[in-house]
């Protein structure tokens, strides 16, 4: 070795060494460090452990398997009110938030669309270690709590039952929720615009659909099924006390119903049927064998590529066929009083529902008369034409037009669903039955909600001979509707035919569309 | 010898005055009265002198006559007015058309036309909505459109708006029965809307483009009036029913229990010199004070003119929709 490489070598070593000790030093520090943490975390379990007087108030318990039938009654939050007050009772529900505050920790438990705020406390009844445990429980867990309700002084805004809080007394985890959730509920249920003016996070849609169990949660969601169910049942009950008849109709059916455009097509066995678009020919069928009010509420298909917030493929449709004596308004009184009662059913014991949906989605209130307001066409049109709208006697009403004179309908008669009747005989189908009177119109009419239209009825012609001269003048191949017309040479009833969107039916309230758990909206 | 022989053709008893005036012609101008009073009495003249007095006398009878006769029709349209029976319209039109030159004419007549009042007629049935408040019946509206009803095809209907939970069923039924024809709004010259709402203060909304509502009951009651006659067009007289429908309004039904008694005797004292509140017709001013006296206080403390005039009113049979309200 020469001289240069020796004294490199040894600088080698030297820096080796110097790198060395640096290494070590460090690997000191950290030993050093882990032993107080150690060290620490012994002295803290030993207090932990010294002084848990709390210990069996508190804990996981084991899994629910039908162990015992306890004949504990749990109370539910709606039910939390000053009448409680000073009572110690059981409830179960979920954590919402938790947090902790030195000796105490707050947490909001929340059932369905109601929440309630719970304290933790460290005094004769919680130790510092039941408070920590509280604090530490994640959210979403679902948790059993004996505890006292107490009367405050001070409203508490953030929750639904603002005169009570509980002073928990035991709490225990039936069921623990991952520490890390894909959404957050509060940020579920915030307002749009709320969100991004303040800068906090609202939850994308698809994130919504992708954990669709987190998402029906929240209060909103809560909110919204129980006003769809309120409306389903309010509409039975209406009917069935005006003498209708439920009936379940087919939905795999053999012959596209309404036009082959926008069915979709299921392999049935070695060929295909359809699903349903409408009920309709069933109701029909009922009606000319003597059922005389007939009323369906089921699914309906219908393979429309429309992505507007009234395009569905799969919706519940809520239908009514009923044959009538003399004169189609006695069908049109029949509908509006069922609708009448649907928003008064609405109205009158749905409130609390329809505040919370307000919370999120804002809206006016939904008004209407009693009994509902009924205008002629050529009404509409002088309102229009006052209001600078050009549109000719016999031509239909564009969108923007039927939501302009839903406008001026609300300033004039301040209701937000009308009837609009006796629209003209060029815009209709050719089975609509003509105005006795004039032959510009027709006995056909639209029902408007909101300036939107959700129902689309008329007279249909009943006489043989009156629809093939309809057809022959709309030009249509007589040999297509055949089968159509042979089934009124025998004796049918005067009949009309009305159609209902029901997703619409739920406009009183403004709502996200629907999507069914497992179901996109096509894009 | 002559030619031919023409006779003479003007006489000779012109005697032309020359030199300054060739013919002179009778003065055309003026004085003519004097020429006919002249005429007549030269006939007059003509005949002796002895009918001329007699004559005279003659037109003085029939003058006489036909003045007594103009002032028995006028008491006789006045009383007929306090003292028919229900059947009085009835009455009324018949006497009329009886009577072509009366000058005390029927009730609510003149020349009104809806499209001046109410623009143009767009082919479509021109609606007259009002929001009234159940709690407080408007009883001169009531009152308004059934005699709206008796002048037009009126298309009535009542509403009950979502703000209000419970309406009365007499509530419901005050326009009366529905028409047979309502199925066909087109076929109605004019509709009355009447909607029950929670609003603070009655409100009338007619074409939403070119009206803003009109809110009370007194100025509803005078658009509705002048759907049938207009106001008389002596201006006093105008003004005199417009008071006296605001005093109505104002102070009978709203003020207090001084207000009211200050009005029954204003009301007394004018009663006592005419028989309707705005002279010898019945007009807008009597419909507004009855309804708002009778809403206001029971009768026993009305004095007595009031009450006379009260009967008066009733008899006259335009107050039946109101009773169910006054019990």
């Amino acid at each position: 070795m020469t001289k240069d490489e020796v004294q490199g070598a040894m600088e080698e070593d030297q820096a080796q060494s110097k790198k060395g000790l640096k290494k070590q030093q460090k690997e000191a520090e950290k030993a050093v460090k882990k032993a107080e943490k150690q060290a620490k975390l012994a002295a803290d379990q030993q207090g932990s452990e010294e002084d848990d007087f709390a210990k069996d108030r508190y804990g996981v318990p084991p899994m629910v398997q039908s162990q015992q039938k306890l004949d504990r009654v749990l109370v539910r939050v709606e039910d939390l009110s000053p009448e409680k007050a000073d009572q110690l009772i059981w409830l179960r529900a979920r954590v919402h938030t938790s947090r902790a505050k030195g000796k105490q920790c707050f947490l909001v438990l929340r059932q369905q669309q109601f929440n309630v705020q719970a304290l933790v406390a460290v005094g004769d009844r919680a130790s510092k270690q039941m408070v920590k445990f509280a604090a530490n429980i994640t959210k979403e867990s679902i948790v059993d709590v004996e505890a006292s309700v107490r009367k405050v002084e001070q409203k508490i805004e953030s929750c639904t039952q603002q005169d009570v809080e509980l002073h928990i007394e035991r709490i225990f985890v039936i069921s623990q929720s991952e520490a890390r959730l894909p959404l957050q509920l509060e940020d579920a249920v915030r307002p749009d615009g709320e969100g991004e003016e303040e800068g906090r996070a609202t939850v994308n849609q698809d994130t919504k659909l992708d954990n669709r169990v987190i998402d029906l949660r929240t209060t909103t969601s809560q909110a919204i099924f129980r006003l769809q169910s309120g409306v389903c049942k309010l509409f039975r009950d209406t009917l069935t006390n005006k003498g209708f008849v439920e009936i379940q109709t087919p939905k795999i059916i053999s012959a596209a119903s309404e036009g082959g455009a926008n069915v979709f097509t299921v392999s049935y066995f070695k060929t295909s049927a359809y699903l349903a678009q409408s009920p309709q020919l069933y109701k029909q069928m009922c009606i000319c064998a003597d059922f005389d009010k007939v009323f369906c509420v089921g699914p309906v298909f219908r393979a429309e590529d429309s992505n507007t917030h009234r395009h569905l493929t799969e919706f519940v449709g809520l239908d009514i066929e009923m044959a009538f004596s003399y004169h189609y308004h006695e069908v049109i009184d029949s509908i509006t009083d069922t609708m009448v009662q649907i928003f008064k059913g609405l109205r009158d014991n749905f409130q609390t529902e329809i505040l919370t949906v307000n919370k999120q989605y804002p809206s006016e209130p939904f008004k209407f008369l009693e009994p509902t307001l009924r205008l002629e066409y050529t009404e509409a049109l002088a309102m229009l034409h006052q209001a600078g709208v050009e549109m000719g006697d016999e031509e239909d009403l564009s969108t923007p037009n039927e939501k302009l004179l839903g406008r001026l309908v609300k300033e004039k008669y301040d209701t937000d669903f009308y009837v609009l009747d006796k629209y003209p005989l060029a815009v209709r189908p050719f089975y609509t039955m003509p105005d006795p009177n004039n032959a510009k119109y027709s006995n056909s009419y639209d029902m408007f909600m909101r300036g939107e239209e959700i129902l689309s009825g008329a007279q249909r012609v009943h006489d043989a001979q009156l629809l093939t001269e309809r057809a022959m003048h709309h030009q249509i191949d007589l040999e297509k509707i055949k089968s159509y017309i042979d089934s009124f040479r025998y004796g049918a009833p005067p009949t009309w035919r009305r159609r209902h969107w029901p997703g619409e039916s739920v406009h009183a309230v403004p709502r996200p569309p629907q999507h069914s758990s497992d179901l996109h909206v096509p894009t | 010898m002559s030619m031919y022989q023409v006779k003479p053709v003007c006489g000779s008893l012109l005697k032309p005055d020359l030199p300054t005036c060739m013919y002179t012609l009778p003065n055309i101008h003026g004085q003519q009265g004097n020429s006919c009073t002249s005429d007549l009495c030269s006939e007059h003249a003509l005949q002796n002198g002895e009918v001329d007095p007699a004559v005279k006398a003659l037109e003085a009878r029939q003058d006489e006559i036909l003045r007594k006769l103009y002032e028995l029709k006028a008491a006789v349209d006045g009383l007929a007015k306090t003292v028919t029976t229900p059947d009085a319209d009835l009455d009324l039109t018949v006497s009329s058309s009886l009577s072509s030159q009366s000058p005390s004419s029927t009730t609510f007549t003149g020349v009104t036309n809806l499209d001046t009042l109410l623009g143009k007629d767009l082919g479509a049935l021109r609606d007259i909505v009002i929001n009234a408040n159940p709690a407080q019946p408007p009883l001169t509206l009531l009152v308004l459109h059934s005699v709206l009803c008796q002048r037009y095809r009126v298309l009535s209907t009542v509403h009950v708006h979502s703000s209000v939970s419970n309406v009365p069923p007499q509530l419901l039924s005050c326009l009366g029965p529905r028409h047979a024809d309502s199925y066909a709004r087109q076929m109605f010259q004019l509709g009355f809307t009447l909607i029950w709402k929670d609003v603070p203060k009655l409100q009338m909304k007619f074409s939403v483009q070119n009206m803003c509502p009109i809110e009370g009951e007194a100025n509803v009651a005078r658009f509705l009036f002048k759907l049938m006659s207009p106001y008389p067009s002596d201006a006093a007289l105008a003004t005199l029913v417009d008071s006296w429908v605001d005093m109505a309004f104002f102070q009978l039904a709203e003020g207090s229990a001084k207000e009211r008694a200050a009005v029954l005797r204003a009301l007394n004292s004018a009663l006592g010199r005419s028989p309707w509140l705005a002279g010898q017709e019945f007009s807008l001013a009597d419909m507004a004070c009855y309804c708002c006296v009778l809403q206001s206080g029971p009768a026993s403390s009305t004095p007595s003119n009031v009450q006379r005039w009260l009967k008066s009113c009733e008899n006259l049979g335009h107050f039946s929709p109101a009773k169910p309200f006054l019990q």
